[in-house]
Order: C-alpha cells, then structure tokens, then sequence
C-alpha cells in the first residue's frame, strides 16, 4: 500500500464513459423530467440497461450493496464502494433525481442484504430478475424508516407492531420514503413497545398490496421534483411472520436496530458523492460563465472578488470529494469508517449547497433564470436535501462527536 | 489506484519522528519559544532522522523520498510544534528553490554543505519580499545590473525566513526593469558576500522559535554562473518552487490542526461545568467534530497535492492540476489551522488565554505560518485561474509586496 489517488484503468474508462451519458444524454432531459415530476419508464430502462453493462453497481445492485454484502461474498478489495462513489458522482452531476428513479432494491436493498435470511434474500431480491426485459414492468423497492414524529431520531419510531397468530399487525404512517408509492415492497421499521427504545425495534418487508397498506400523499418537494417521494399508511397492516426481517431470533439483542443503523456507513459516501456532483455541476457552470464573460474581455475590477469565490467553492468540493473518497475506500477495506463517512456526508452536503449558492450568485440575475441549458436554479433546489436526508448535517455532528468525545452516550 | 494507506517504510518513518516529537520537541516547546530557537542537540537529532533533506531529489545530494513522504514527516514534527520544521538546520525553502530554479549542476553544488559534516548547524535561505511596493513600476524593488563578468545586485530583502543563521541565499531581484513580475531573476548569493548586511530579526505574533529578518544588499556582485535561469521558463518554475514550498507549509499547519483539535478533545473530556464535561454539550461537541473535519480534509488534500507532485515526477499526471491541487490544498490548510487555533483557545475559556496552557501558541503560531509560503488569498487566486485556463500572472497569483507579502 501507498498513498496514491490516481484512479485505475478501469475506473477512468468506466468514469468518462457515465461522464458521456451524464451529459449529453441525461442532462438534455433534466428540466423536463423536474417539470414533469418524473422520469420515463423507457428511459429509465435504457439507463438500467446501460448501467449494468458499464458493471455499476450503483446503479443496478441498488445505493452501497456492493459493501453490504455478507463477508463470504464479498471480493475484499475489488473496490465496490469506491467504483459506485465515482460513478455517482459523475451521474449526479448529469441529474441527481435520475440516479434515485433508477429501478431496483434501491435503499432497501442494504437492510434485506445485511439481515434477511438465505431464504428472504431469494424471495425479495427475485422481484427483480428480467426485470430490464422489454415485456416486464420496471420494480424497486423502499425504505421505511422516517415518520412524521420521528426524523432525525430514528429510535423515536411510533409505527407500531404486535404478533397475532402467524401475522404482525402493523400501524402507523412513515414518510418521505423515495419511491415508495412505486416500490414493490417496502423495508419498514416498527415498535413492539416504544418504551422498549432500540430493543423494541422490528424490520419487516412489506409488500405491495398487502392489505391494510396504503400510499398517502405524495410530496410536492422544493427540487429533486423528478424523484418521487410518499407516505405510506399502516392500518393494521397484517404481515406474514416469514416477512419480520431477520426472523425473530434476530431482535433477542439490539443487533437489528444496529444493522439498520450500519448501513449508512456505505450509503453516506455515495449520498455526499452525489452531493459533490451537483455541486461540481454548479461549480462548472460558474467557471464557463466567469471565461464567457469576463476573462476573455475586459477584466473588471469585481474579478478578485469573483475568483476568490469560485477557488473557495473548488476547493471546497474537493476536500469533500477526498473524504468520500476516502470513507468509500475504508469501507472496501473492510474497515469501521462509521465517523469517515459521516464527515464525508456533512462536508460534501455543505460544500455543495455553497457551491449552488455561489454559482448563482457569480452569474447574478441569469443564474436563477431555468432553461434547458441552464440549470443553477434546479441544482439550487435540488441540493439542500443532500444535507438533510441520509442524517442531516447535524445528526452527522452526532455521529463524529460520539466518536471523539468519552462516554458521550447522549446530550 | 486509490489508497490512503502510507507505505510500510513512511510508517516506519511517521514513528521515529513521532517518537522525537514525544521526547524531545514537545516537552521542550516553552522553552524553545523563550529562547526563541532550537538547541543544538535537537537540531543534530532532527538531521540524522534526515528531515531536512527529505524533500529533496537524490540526484542533487537529497534523500529522494518524495513530497508525499515529506509531508507525512513535517506534519508529525509541526505536530510536536509547529515552530519546529522551519527552525531545524537544513536548506530548507533554499533547497527547494536551488532545485525548481537552478540546473542540476547549481544545486548540488549550492546543497553540497547542507549533506556534509555539521550541517545540522548551517541554514539556507530565500530573500523574496520587500518592505515595500515599488512605487513607479511593478516588479521588484531589488535590481539585478549586469556586470562584465556577471551581475551587481542592490536593495533591500525582508520577511526573510532564517536571515540571520543562513549561510547562502536564493536572491530575487529585478532582472528586465520594463518586463514587471515577468522580469524577475534569481541568484545564488553567500551570506559573506561583501555588501551583504543581515538586518535585525524582527519579533512576531506567533512561531516565536524562528528567526524572520531581512538583508540588505548594496552593490554585491556575483558571477553569471550565480544566476538561476529556471530551466527554459522562469516563471512556471517560480510557480512550482512556491507552489512545492507552500504545501510543505500546509503540511505543517495541518500538524498544527491536528495538535491544537487532541489538546482541546482532551480538554473537553476532562473539565467540567453543570456537573458534566463540557463535551456533553451540543455546542461544544459539534465544534470539535466540526474541527475533526477540518484536520482529516487537510491533510487529504495536502496527501493529494502532494501525490500528484510525486506522480508527475514518475511522468504522470500534468503540472496544472499539480499546481491547483496545491493551490486548493494550501488554502484549505490555513484556514484550517487558524479555526482550530481559534476554537481550541475558545473551548478552553480563559484558560485558553493563559500561557499556562499551549494551546494560545497554537493560534498565535497559526496565524503566522498562514503568512508563510503562501497566503490563502494568493492560492486561492491560482486556483483560479488554473481553474479558468487563464495565462497565470505572477503579479496576481504570487504574494509580492505589491499585493501580500509574505515569509519565505
């Protein structure tokens, strides 16, 4: 080993080739598909299709999978996660909504990977199998974990859950889950006794159609408009005992809440991967607008001020895109990176939304004008989530600060 | 490939220098500031672990380690204190400059002293800024005046790292009067020469150890074979010798970081208030974790700019991103350093503030190395315009007097 950051013949090769798709076949698209709030299912098949021949895993095999899959199966030091960081990157930077529209376990996937049964495995990944086939309709799965109460505090889950015969019952109402109105089965997370904390925690796979399983509202969002998010509505549910995640030998310990937890370690990386793409996209907008119409005339005495911000901005962007970096190679590693990618997640969030902001203000009143060509203003709004979902920024500090700071169980 | 992970013989390396920072800098930091030095036996011990020619290439009497290896070192040696890495004997920014300006022939015999007997005692030195801005045309006040056999140079030098203790000097001085920052040249000048006067060293905010003072040069001549011509382009030479100078600066200040954020976690898991450590409480908390951050993105751009240096001399890679990375890793790394400083002293309240407790030094010490090399602002303006494809102005991107000096 060495300290060495130039990317391998394989990563450059498949780097420019999601680079190409990013931007002359997606980006031509991105505003419509915003307006629309949506994206094609032709479309999105092709991109399934072109993605799985590129062998990107974050595109096909749904968000970190390649890490979370159980030790045996793994290829230690294949580079999964970084591979999927450097292409989500470069997708992002094409459309941020798109890489959350594409079809497959999605979000889900890590949970039933890292503590489904052999059995469950088979029977929830199979959903998927031929699905990119022209006659079979495009499938995904959801993760269902936040509630109107309960964000942030994940432990502060309500959605209740008791066994009755060969059946849970599930009540409750969970939001904000990506596309959850679409999914065919849905992770969700629920409380045998609220008083219980994380021990009273259960995992189940619900699926679609399950009776008492509803789709509420679905949100009308400030950016990422193209990407769908829902509420799903528990009314006693009942859900087949075969579906509580794990079985139920799994919830004997706090371990089941845990595995839920662990698996943002790889999926933080990606989300500030996706960050540092939309942002970079901003970043290189400004800098085409500040040649465009300053450097190449007349410089002006506002260009120090100007070129200060973009080097800020830069800058910025490239110790978060480190960090990922980073975090998504100690994941590879094998290695607990829970406190690497939490900061790669906080600062990427934080200097993208700088980026966007900057950007904007760089190229004044045309910066928040939206054409086809011209997507500040949708980057603007498509960016603050990335320091809000996968943990906000805060909850990242949390994360950090436990780890550095003794017996700091709570504040 | 990608891999954060140093190599089995950097390792090795990091734990002998840490392992000196333990014994003999870091106890010792008062003291060296009072005395406002390194002893000798500390600067010996530092020469045969053989940091001050770590940097350098072995074709020129270096130990050929490569800039990545050199920052892992100068980040654990600033980590003991930051002072340290640019008190220590050695060529230091003269080696760098000798090498990046000079032909290989001129370096090596400009580094021979420095790789002999002894040289743990002898400094070199780079005479770069001025007091003040030439007030009638742009360029350097110092001018270089060609001679029958070679070159006269008068003016006076200041912010000079090491004046006083240098041996020989790296002299900028106006070569072509019309031809503004484009119309610089450089000379290998010994500090005997006649008409050479070492000024006072002056007193500083903060790396109190290190000696900053100036020269002056009144009609001191040397031969043409003194001059650096930089290769067949001057300027881009002088873009790396600063570029690869700052980031060993930069390495420094994320040693300094990183010292400055252990002490205050330290400090946070012991003192208490409302009957709790104060690192119980959100505000406190998510400074340091904001600060952790700050320290590990540093040194990942300092590790990055300092691998793409090393990749470009294996001939990979290219000169621009080289530079931009440094720009980028440079401006990081101050700011960095100075937010630790700042909020180390802020989370030790007023004990902060009192000598009884390093961590003020660290934020004085902060300060002043974010005035070393070079400035966040003037990195930031490379940046820029490598970033813009513009053609680099050195009257833009250098910290001259015209715009910000600062210490080299």
């Amino acid at each position: 080993m060495a300290i060495e950051f130039s990317l391998t013949k394989k990563q450059l090769e498949m780097r420019e080739a999601v680079h190409g798709l990013a931007k002359n076949v997606i980006r031509p698209h991105a505003l419509a598909w915003d307006r629309a709030g949506g994206i094609p299912e032709d479309f999105l098949r092709n991109m399934a299709r072109l993605a799985t021949s590129m062998g990107s895993n974050a595109m096909t095999a749904g968000l970190g999978d390649e890490g979370n899959a159980p030790e045996g199966e793994r290829k230690r030091g294949m580079g999964g996660n970084l591979f999927s960081v450097l292409a989500s990157e470069e997708l992002a930077w094409g459309d941020p909504a798109l890489l959350l529209c594409l079809p497959g376990p999605g979000l889900g996937g890590p949970p039933v990977r890292a503590s489904g049964t052999p059995e469950q495995k088979k029977r929830f990944f199979s959903v998927f199998d031929g699905m990119l086939d022209d006659d079979k309709p495009l499938r995904w799965g959801a993760y269902g974990l936040t509630e109107p109460g309960a964000g942030s505090d994940v432990a502060g889950i309500r959605t209740s859950c008791r066994k009755d015969g060969k059946h849970w019952v599930l009540n409750g109402r969970k939001c904000y889950i990506t596309n959850g109105a679409r999914a065919s089965w849905t992770v969700i997370f629920a409380t045998v006794d609220p008083a219980l904390g994380r021990a009273g925690h259960r995992a189940f796979v619900v699926e679609k159609g399950t009776p008492g399983f509803s789709v509420g509202r679905i949100e009308d969002k400030m950016g990422l408009r193209a990407s769908e998010t829902a509420e799903l509505v528990l009314e006693d549910c009942r859900v087949p005992e075969e579906n509580l995640l794990g079985g139920e030998e799994r919830y004997v310990s706090k371990e089941g809440f845990m595995t839920a937890m662990k698996t943002f370690d790889n999926t933080r990386p990606l989300v500030g991967a996706m960050a540092c793409g939309i942002g970079r996209a901003a970043y290189d907008y400004a800098c085409e607008f500040v040649k465009r119409n300053y450097v190449l005339s007349r410089p002006i005495p506002r260009y120090a001020a100007i070129t200060e911000r973009l080097a800020r901005v830069g800058r910025g962007l490239e110790a978060a895109r480190t960090l990922c970096w980073r975090a998504a190679w100690m994941a590879d590693q094998g290695l607990p990176n829970a406190k690497e990618a939490s900061m790669a997640k906080a600062m990427a969030g934080q200097a993208a939304i700088r980026a966007c902001i900057e950007a904007i203000e760089i190229c004044g009143a045309e910066g928040s004008i939206a054409t086809e060509h011209q997507l500040l203003e949708k980057w603007f709004r498509d960016i603050k989530v990335y320091d809000i979902f996968e943990g906000t920024g805060q909850i990242q500090r949390i994360v950090i600060s436990k780890r550095l700071i003794s017996d700091l169980k709570s504040f | 490939m990608i891999s954060f992970e140093p190599s089995e013989d950097q390792k090795l390396m990091v734990a002998s220098v840490a392992e000196f920072v333990r014994t003999a800098i870091r106890p010792k930091i008062r003291d060296f500031e009072r005395d406002r030095g390194l002893p000798e036996d500390v600067r010996k011990t530092a020469h045969e672990l053989g940091l001050a020619l770590a940097a350098l290439p072995e074709s020129v009497g270096g130990a050929g380690l490569g800039l990545t290896t050199a920052v892992l070192l100068e980040e654990e040696l600033a980590s003991g204190d930051p002072a340290a890495p640019f008190a220590l004997g050695g060529p230091g920014p003269f080696g760098l400059a000798v090498v990046e300006l000079g032909t290989e022939e001129q370096a090596k015999d400009a580094l021979r002293p420095f790789t002999e007997a002894g040289a743990h005692g002898r400094f070199g030195a780079v005479a770069w800024g001025e007091p003040k801005p030439n007030p009638d045309r742009p360029g350097l006040s110092t001018t270089a005046t060609k001679t029958a056999d070679g070159w006269r140079l008068d003016g006076t030098k200041a912010y000079v790292l090491n004046a006083d203790r240098a041996e020989s000097f790296v002299v900028f001085a106006q070569v072509d009067r019309d031809a503004g920052w484009n119309g610089l040249g450089a000379f290998l000048v010994d500090a005997r020469a006649p008409g050479l006067v070492v000024l006072d060293r002056v007193t500083t905010l903060g790396l109190d150890a290190v000696s900053f003072g100036g020269i002056e040069l009144s009609g001191v001549t040397v031969p043409e074979s003194a001059r650096l011509l930089g290769g067949d382009d001057f300027t881009r030479a002088l873009f790396r010798f600063f570029a690869k100078n700052a980031l060993l600066v930069a390495a420094r200040g994320v040693g300094l970081a990183r010292a400055a954020f252990e002490i205050t976690r330290e400090y946070v898991d012991t003192r208490k208030a409302f009957g709790k450590p104060i690192g119980h409480f959100q505000a406190v908390a998510f400074t340091v974790a904001d600060r952790a951050m700050d320290v590990d993105a540093s040194r990942a751009l300092v590790w990055r700019a300092a691998a793409a240096w090393d990749a470009l001399a294996r001939g990979e890679g290219d000169e621009r991103s080289a530079l931009l990375l440094t720009a980028e890793a440079v401006a990081f790394a101050h700011e960095a350093a100075m937010r630790c400083g700042d909020d180390g002293v802020q989370l030790h309240g007023g004990a902060g503030f009192m000598r009884d407790y390093p961590v003020e030094k660290l934020m004085r010490d902060a300060k002043q190395l974010g005035l070393c090399g070079m400035t966040a602002e003037h990195a930031d303006q490379l940046a820029a315009a490598v970033t813009l494809g513009v053609p680099i102005d050195p009257g833009l991107v250098l910290p001259t007097p015209e715009t910000q000096n600062v210490f080299v």
